[in-house]
């Protein structure tokens, strides 16, 4: 019993404490500030040192420092993508810390980003392919997106928009539909990587209108339809939003 | 037989100096243990203030800290930090997160009293009446002596615990809702016990009062 209280204490008082804001706020280890005082008051970080997260203690998210060149390089490319965003905008669908760093993986799987609805956090890839950067960190505000408004992006009404033999895949990595090329002949999907998943093909319709605005394939009657059920939910969310 | 030895002048010059080092040492000792003995005490009654009713004067060890809350920033918090100060909740609550030169917190009204201490729990604690909704809208600039409400990792969870800082935090602006800033007497919160890389301080400092000015 003894013994017992006495490493049970050890736990209570001998526990690092972490003194830095930044871990404290957003649960993620060895960051410091890039620029918070932005126009729209998103707080960008970045990894000084590599870092892991996880849930377990495989903490099998990894994420590594990068060099100040190519921080300020992509720095500016955020910068200006996520300036399409307004800070009110940001707050309801609670976006608040953005942060850089190079080779994201998770479970050793590359990703453009991993979004943390929970903290506020986006964490972003800015070694990521340079053809497809700018789209897909839009393409990772969605889920952001998604996640606190899951009732307005219902998966059962979305898929219905597709032809009726058509089906995902379980998961977003559970089969090799990863190219994100926008296809030239659409056929209700814009990029392979949409077929993978409900979610993943919201993201992927909700980049394309981001980045492209609104210039993309209308003559598709399925995208025209996903066009109208993401813009339409994101509009409840707010209605000055402009795309 | 054994000769007696008289002892030399420079043997009596040596006694005295050894003695009068001992002494100096004793006092120099209880100088250092003082550790409040070169606090400022801030008695608010030698200070005028313009506006007395939004005036808290929080009595640690060392003395006063004198604290100035903002109800125009943060009405609701304000007015639950005031009901729980006026109810005398504060009194003999301890300061169980003390990290060096970064900040306090204090306010833990069910598991962090004197006489109940619960080094277990501390830290969730609960006033009783229920949690507020944060108030983090306004541009309150978190300074060297800001005080904060504390909550959980999500928002709208704020209670009784507050935190003060002791350097300029500019990431808490928009994450913890503001209710003052402390205008006199921080160094007393300075000298609050505390322990490097303890995560609670075992034994810690208490609140001897935390009062309005206006009662």
């Amino acid at each position: 019993m003894i013994i017992f209280r006495v490493i049970l204490l050890y736990f209570i008082f001998i526990a690092p404490v972490k003194a830095n804001t930044i871990y404290n706020l957003i649960k993620i280890p060895n960051l410091e500030i890039y620029e918070i005082n932005t126009k729209n008051k998103l707080r960008y970080l970045y990894a000084v040192k590599p870092f892991k997260l996880g849930v377990n203690i495989k903490k099998n998210i990894r994420c590594f420092d990068s060099n100040k060149e190519t921080l300020e390089k992509k720095y500016k490319t955020i910068n200006k993508n996520l300036n399409k965003y307004s800070s009110g905008f940001l707050k309801k669908i609670g976006l608040k810390y953005i942060v850089l760093c190079e080779d994201l993986s998770i479970a050793k799987i590359n990703t453009a980003g991993i979004p943390n609805n929970k903290m506020r956090t986006l964490i972003l890839d800015i070694r990521f392919n340079e053809a497809y950067f700018e789209r897909a960190i839009h393409h990772e505000v969605f889920h952001i997106i998604k996640d606190n408004y899951k009732d307005l992006f219902d998966e059962t009404e979305w898929k219905n928009l597709n032809k009726k033999k058509f089906k995902y895949s379980e998961c977003s990595t559970c089969n090799n539909k990863w190219n994100l090329d926008t296809y030239s002949k659409t056929e209700g999907f814009l990029t392979e990587y949409s077929k993978s998943t409900a979610s993943e093909d919201m993201a992927e319709v909700f980049s394309h209108l981001m980045f492209y605005q609104d210039k993309i394939y209308d003559d598709d009657p399925i995208i025209k339809k996903k066009k109208i059920f993401i813009k339409t939910n994101i509009l409840m969310i707010d209605n000055t939003f402009r795309f | 037989m054994i000769k007696k030895i008289k002892i030399s002048k420079s043997e009596k010059i040596l006694l005295v100096f050894i003695i009068l080092l001992g002494i100096f040492t004793l006092v120099s000792l209880l100088i250092i243990k003082n550790k409040c003995l070169f606090v400022k005490n801030y008695n608010p009654n030698d200070i005028q203030f313009d506006n007395r009713e939004n005036i808290a004067i929080l009595n640690a060890n060392c003395g006063n800290v004198i604290i100035e809350l903002y109800p125009n920033i943060s009405p609701n918090a304000v007015k639950r930090f005031k009901t729980l100060i006026r109810s005398g909740a504060y009194n003999d609550a301890a300061f169980y997160k003390v990290i060096e030169n970064k900040l306090i917190q204090a306010g833990d009204l069910e598991f962090g009293k004197r006489e109940n201490l619960d080094y277990g729990k501390v830290g969730s604690g609960k006033s009783g009446l229920g949690t507020i909704k944060s108030e983090i809208d306004s541009n309150f600039k978190y300074e060297r002596g800001s005080v904060g409400l504390a909550r959980t990792f999500q928002m709208d969870t704020e209670d009784s615990q507050f935190f003060i800082i002791f350097q300029d935090e500019p990431l808490f602006e928009g994450e913890y809702t503001p209710v003052g800033k402390v205008l006199y007497g921080i160094e007393v919160l300075e000298k609050v016990k505390f322990m490097p890389k303890f995560h609670i301080v075992p034994r810690p400092d208490f609140i001897n009062s935390l009062k309005m000015l206006n009662k």
